[in-house]
């Protein structure tokens, strides 16, 4: 561990977060955040991701241990001086029909105006420059309800960019998207951190953290475990976190399964390139382990004519052209 | 365009009442062409013009409560007596005409004294809550709780109570916009008048609590304060016209909404101005057509409201799915 202190824009000491008065869900947390990182935050539903973000950021009060935000505790900082320097993207969804997109977005210059709440000429450059960056230039005078889940996110996200924090924190910002929307959101926020802020956000998604985020923080047996993705992985902790769940991680590819119940041994010819990466997924998919010198084999063909599979065993032979054909035969015989 | 409503209105209703005075006649008398007699004189200055005054203060006051309330509970049924305001401003009303049994014109100022007592009682009451209480669902349900609670003792109050006190009472609780002359009138100005003023300095504490206090908190905006301003600035503003007038109901309620659908707008720089300007509306109308004119019957002026604020919010969660929200 090297760098000076105030490389961290946010410091935890200590920590021991929970709702008032009740008991700590989570203790003795020591994390950090550098400049320009972004963070993801995994853990189970339940396991305190959004009292951690919002322990971290004042919107709740610690249970004890100190936050630091760029190396001050962040008490010392008045509402409005914390608004300049934190944003926060709430999992919540917001529900407010006649408001526009230019006027959500704006909001976020509220740190920044005066008693009347009167945008500059600035601020309605930084808003519209927002609106360009997260492509919703064409969209600024639509209602909020008028848009789709993704839309409505990137909204947000803009009027979290238009606060001009060094800090960006998000509560599950890609729980309502599907994947193309979740990759675009993440480019988004990928911008964000290398004009050198920081990112914390919280995700179930453990795949696509392990693709984006320079750290994780992972959420395990009521601890927090802080490391970049791959050192996370060579500590075997992915392994040990899906064990009950009954998903297995594939230390090879770092991609998860969710195996079918058990069906015994099976082996496979021909396992070669892309054919044989996919029939392997296909077979471990149904609960086939796969192994030498077994009863019941699949042989991969790769023939003029395209591919063919042939499935030799206890009823003699049978010839697929496609995984999907193959794989019904093999569960019903 | 609702201003020259406002006018139209304000003229019509100026020319309604007893003494067949025409606008003609007052415009001659401003101008000097020809005078009024001095009981149509008394009848303009002590009767319709502070009867209308009462009526514009009433009808910008009320739905700035209203829309206040609305967006500091994120609620859209929010209206300025959800806390309760107008419940304690009731059983103060109640103490004072079925309790102490006082009647007649004495009555008029210990009335409003008590109603204002009891209105600010709750206010306070609810400012401590509030500090303790985070949520604001709770103090929500608290508002209501207490209203229902307040309601239940006045209820045992008027059946224990003497006909001629009950029906003074009753008379109260219907609302009326003619009782407040001369000092009352002028107290209810130096009130209300500074405190609209202050409200509309509250837009941007409003609009940064739209997205809900969380959201609030990260842009700045300090909540705790804004909601002591808030709460103290609806109290005092409905606490003081429901003990002058007894309560209006529905004009906090629907004309925000009907401000919103105007404007389609959620921006309180535009709102909070909006709501002031179409509550006079509604109100001098409602006015109006409480003297049912033609007749020399007055028709208690609560009722009234509510029978043109029901349709409104009706029509507005119904068919235009606006009321739903904020």
């Amino acid at each position: 561990m090297t760098g000076t202190r105030t490389d961290h824009i946010v410091s935890v000491r200590d920590l021991a977060i929970g709702h008032q008065r009740e008991q700590a869900i989570l203790s003795r947390i020591n994390l950090t955040v550098d400049r320009g990182e972004m963070v993801a935050l995994i853990g189970r539903n339940g396991s305190g991701k959004t009292t951690l973000l919002k322990s971290m950021i004042g919107l709740l009060a610690p249970v004890g241990g100190i936050c630091l935000l760029d190396g001050r505790p962040l008490e010392e900082f008045s509402l409005p001086q914390r608004a300049r320097q934190v944003s926060f993207v709430s999992s919540q969804l917001v529900q407010l029909p006649s408001l526009t997109v230019e006027e959500l977005v704006s909001l976020g210059r509220m740190p920044y105006t005066g008693w009347t709440g009167r945008l500059s000429a600035q601020d309605r450059m930084l808003v519209s420059r927002a609106l360009a960056e997260v492509q919703m230039e064409a969209f600024s005078a639509r209602k909020l309800d008028c848009l789709s889940d993704g839309e409505r996110q990137r909204a947000l996200i803009a009027r979290a960019f238009v606060q001009d924090t060094s800090l960006m924190v998000l509560d599950e910002p890609t729980a309502f998207l599907d994947i193309p929307n979740t990759f675009d959101l993440i480019r988004l926020l990928r911008r964000f951190v290398e004009a050198g802020r920081s990112i914390v956000y919280s995700t179930h998604d453990l795949e696509t953290a392990l693709q984006c985020a320079d750290k994780l923080w992972v959420i395990h047996n009521r601890e927090i475990l802080e490391g970049a993705p791959e050192d996370l992985g060579l500590s075997g902790l992915f392994s040990e976190l899906f064990s009950s769940s009954g998903v297995l991680y594939n230390t090879d590819t770092g991609r998860f399964l969710v195996p079918g119940r058990p069906r015994g041994k099976i082996s496979l010819e021909g396992d070669r390139g892309e054919p044989g990466k996919w029939t392997r997924s296909a077979l471990e998919r149904l609960g086939f382990q796969i192994s030498e010198k077994q009863a019941l084999k699949v042989r991969i063909e790769s023939t003029a004519d395209g591919l063919f599979w042939t499935c030799t065993g206890r009823n003699g032979t049978m010839r697929f052209d496609t995984l999907h054909s193959l794989a019904r035969f093999l569960i019903h015989d | 365009m609702l201003g020259l409503v406002l006018v139209c209105l304000f003229l019509a209703d100026l020319r309604l009442g007893s003494g067949s005075i025409g606008i003609s006649d007052m415009l001659a008398h401003l101008t000097g062409r020809k005078a009024l007699s001095d009981q149509q004189l008394l009848i303009v200055t002590r009767f319709r013009l502070p009867r209308i005054a009462t009526a514009l203060m009433a009808g910008a006051a009320l739905p700035v409560c209203g829309l206040q309330m609305q967006t500091i509970f994120r609620n859209p049924l929010a209206g300025p007596y959800v806390l309760g305001i107008s419940s304690g401003a009731s059983f103060g009303a109640a103490l004072v005409v079925l309790g102490a049994g006082a009647t007649g014109i004495v009555a008029t100022w210990s009335l409003a004294l008590a109603a204002w007592i009891g209105a600010g009682t709750v206010m306070l009451l609810l400012l401590f809550v509030s500090y303790r209480i985070k949520d604001m669902m709770t103090i929500l349900i608290l508002g209501i709780m207490f209203s229902s609670g307040l309601a239940a003792i006045i209820s045992i109050m008027q059946y224990f109570s003497q006909a001629s006190a009950l029906k003074s009472f009753v008379i109260w609780s219907m609302g009326s916009l003619g009782n407040v002359t001369g000092t009352q009138l002028s107290l209810m100005a130096w009130v209300i008048l500074p405190l609209l003023v202050i409200t509309l300095t509250f837009s941007k504490v409003l609009n940064g609590l739209l997205l809900g206090e969380e959201y609030a908190l990260t842009i700045g905006v300090r909540v705790r304060r804004a909601r002591f301003l808030i709460f103290t600035t609806t109290s005092i503003l409905a606490g003081t016209i429901t003990a002058f007038c007894g309560p209006i109901g529905f004009i906090g309620i629907a004309v925000p909404h009907m401000a919103r659908f105007l404007l389609n707008s959620s921006d309180h720089k535009i709102l909070i101005p909006a709501s002031m300007l179409t509550g006079m509306v509604v109100l001098v109308f409602s006015d109006i057509v409480s003297r049912l004119p033609g007749t020399e019957q007055l028709l208690p002026i609560n009722a009234v409201t509510s029978l043109i604020g029901i349709p409104v919010v009706i029509w507005l969660v119904v068919v235009n799915r606006k009321a739903q929200s904020l």
